[in-house]
């Protein structure tokens, strides 16, 4: 249960608001590098933490975020023709190159300088991996470029994908550090999905569905453990970190890629669920990587030619009863990452916490409120900046391993849990 | 043959999750009071605690596993020989007060008192009810750290290790303690 003033605390992302300034704080995905393919390509809209802006890759390559709309009479630059190192409005001509700043007023005389004095918000936008990244905050308190290690990797060893999630950021991030739903809400999908089946861990996961939890605060977050009997008095951990804000991994199955998240604002009812998928140590096959494009593991499938899944609220989430009567999904709807998205949705806009009935096996959910709600209060009050913006609290991974009972995963699984280059994911 | 039911009306999902259909949420209660039981294990845990006993909680009784609990033997004590006490300096008994708990909350700084963590995590067990395990790690070195999670890990369903005893609060709030 959260009171009604730390929920909003929580959930509102706008300029001005605690939990916004503090995503302004980090580097955050801002689109998919795919959506800018080529120098002079179309701008896109980018909605981000309620700001409305346009992304554009000018002739020369450099890429750049800004206010959506002409300072002259607030147009909207999608509208803008992208060529000769700029972006130019098409009503009268005024131009912007990647940082917003105005260098063309075709109306007012070159000499006047005009023109220097128009500038439009701009934010930074980098290319690491398959995504480009934005920081939204002072660019004098700019935190170290991104090193996740998902991005880090080689491209042919990594996917990403994005999808459109209709409700607040927080209660889809939520869903990724909640363990405890894995054996109910995705049993179906350990069995069928090519990015999931044929783990020994699946029978674990499937067998025991009281898993017994462990939460542990890392400098940039939290591991969270959840521990299920395996052979011999043995149990079998699985260890999710989350780093704050909202970075999530899924502990691995078998040699199958790592999966993780990241849940980022759009506006306080919508967010950005960022699925990756990659290997420490290898090239993602030709039907691994065919099928993260089909919508299996964290991915989705969409409504052609936009990132709203095909399933959506508009047509119940393709509700298969008859599915759901035979077993083959739990809750009737197809994919594991519209399984979670549908019933987060399902909760409203922005879900109102003061009704809920946590439990102890939540402790993980409240650690990182918690931890959000101290960082975004310190951050407000005394300027401190949060965790999670330094290079070492991003280099952790996901893991599973089988451990003897008298071993704390924290100390047995040190290495696994960090990243290791060249050594493959810990994984049963 | 049955029909498969259909929503009542077209895109139900997409109007039932609006803002606007939210205000028809019923307003009624979703649950009682739950009794919730935190035991503090040591001196550490119980002046974190102390702290916090006069906030307004829904029912949460606040013991403290008393001085003569060092050395107790699991095995052979029973569920009144661990020596409790409430806020107010009165004795408590165990077995009253893990009867119809809904959760115990364990706190522990030190990893000391273990034989009396595991009486009350067997009266616990006895009754059905479920074990939250809280070391707090806020300033101790790693191996006291150590000592605490070791000693509540066979103990609870849930282990929690908090940098802060601020966590406290936060979480029997969210467990509307």
């Amino acid at each position: 249960m959260l009171r009604k003033e730390v929920n909003d605390l929580l959930t509102e992302t706008n300029a001005g608001a605690p939990m916004g300034e503090m995503f302004r704080q980090y580097w955050v995905p801002a689109l998919l590098a795919r959506e800018l393919p080529e120098d002079d390509c179309p701008p896109v809209r980018v909605k981000l933490l309620g700001e409305r802006l346009i992304a554009i890759r000018d002739s020369k390559g450099r890429f750049g975020l800004m206010d959506e709309f002409c300072a002259h009479r607030g147009v909207s630059l999608w509208f803008g023709r992208n060529e000769e190192g700029g972006l130019r409005c098409p009503y009268h001509g005024w131009k912007y190159d990647v940082t917003g700043q105005c260098i063309d007023v075709p109306s007012e005389p070159e000499e006047s300088g005009f023109c220097q004095k128009v500038k439009l918000k701009g934010y930074p936008l980098v290319k690491i991996g398959d995504v480009l990244w934005t920081h939204m905050g002072d660019a004098e308190n700019r935190p170290p470029q991104p090193g996740w290690e998902f991005a880090t990797v080689p491209p042919e060893q990594t996917f990403t994908s994005k999808r459109w999630q209709e409700c607040n950021w927080l209660q889809a991030m939520e869903g990724g550090i909640d363990s405890s739903h894995v054996s109910w809400l995705h049993s179906g999908s350990l069995t069928s999905d090519p990015l999931f089946k044929g783990a020994k861990g699946n029978k674990y996961n499937q067998a025991d569905k009281k898993p017994v939890f462990e939460v542990v605060e890392s400098d940039g977050g939290l591991y969270i453990g959840a521990r299920r009997m395996a052979e011999e008095g043995h149990y079998y951990w699985r260890i999710t970190p989350w780093v704050m804000p909202s970075f999530t991994m899924v502990p691995p199955r078998g040699d199958h890629p790592v999966h993780g998240h990241f849940w980022i604002p759009i506006d306080d009812e919508n967010a950005w669920a960022w699925s990756f998928d990659y290997h420490p140590t290898r090239a993602l096959t030709k039907e691994e990587r065919q099928a993260m494009m089909d919508g299996y593991g964290v991915h989705n499938q969409y409504v052609p030619g936009t990132y709203r899944p095909r399933q959506n609220k508009d047509n119940d989430y393709l509700m298969d009863r008859e599915a759901q009567k035979r077993g083959e999904t739990y809750s009737g709807i197809w994919g594991i990452a519209m399984q979670d998205a549908s019933l987060q949705e399902s909760m409203g806009p922005i879900v109102d916490r003061s009704k809920e009935n946590l439990v102890s096996t939540d402790n993980g959910i409240i650690m990182a409120r918690h931890r959000l709600r101290k960082a975004a209060e310190a951050l407000r009050d005394k300027g401190v900046a949060p965790p999670g913006r330094v290079v070492e609290h991003q280099q952790v991974r996901s893991a599973a391993k089988v451990l003897p009972p008298d071993q704390p995963f924290k100390e047995a699984m040190k290495d696994d849990l960090r990243v290791r280059p060249g050594v493959k994911q810990t994984s049963v | 043959m049955l029909e498969t039911p259909r929503p009542t009306l077209l895109s139900s999902c997409a109007m039932a999750a609006t803002a606007a259909e939210a205000r028809f949420r019923v307003p009624y209660p979703n649950s009682r009071d739950r009794a919730s039981r935190i035991f503090a294990l040591d001196q550490g845990a119980a002046e974190a605690m102390y702290r916090i006993t006069e906030d307004p909680w829904h029912g949460a009784h606040f013991l403290t596993v008393a001085p003569g609990a060092e050395g107790l033997d699991p095995e052979a004590a029973k569920a009144d020989a661990v020596p409790l006490t409430k806020p107010d300096g009165s004795p408590a008994k165990l077995s009253d007060e893990v009867a119809g708990a809904d959760v115990v909350v364990l706190l522990a700084s030190a990893g000391t008192n273990e034989g009396a963590a595991e009486v009350i995590a067997r009266e616990a067990w006895k009754q059905h009810t479920m074990i939250a395990a809280l070391a707090l790690a806020g300033g101790r070195d790693g191996k006291a750290v150590d000592r605490v999670v070791n000693a509540l890990r066979p103990l609870a369903t849930v282990l929690v290790v908090a940098r802060d005893d601020d966590f406290i609060p936060a979480m029997l709030t969210a467990l509307r303690a």
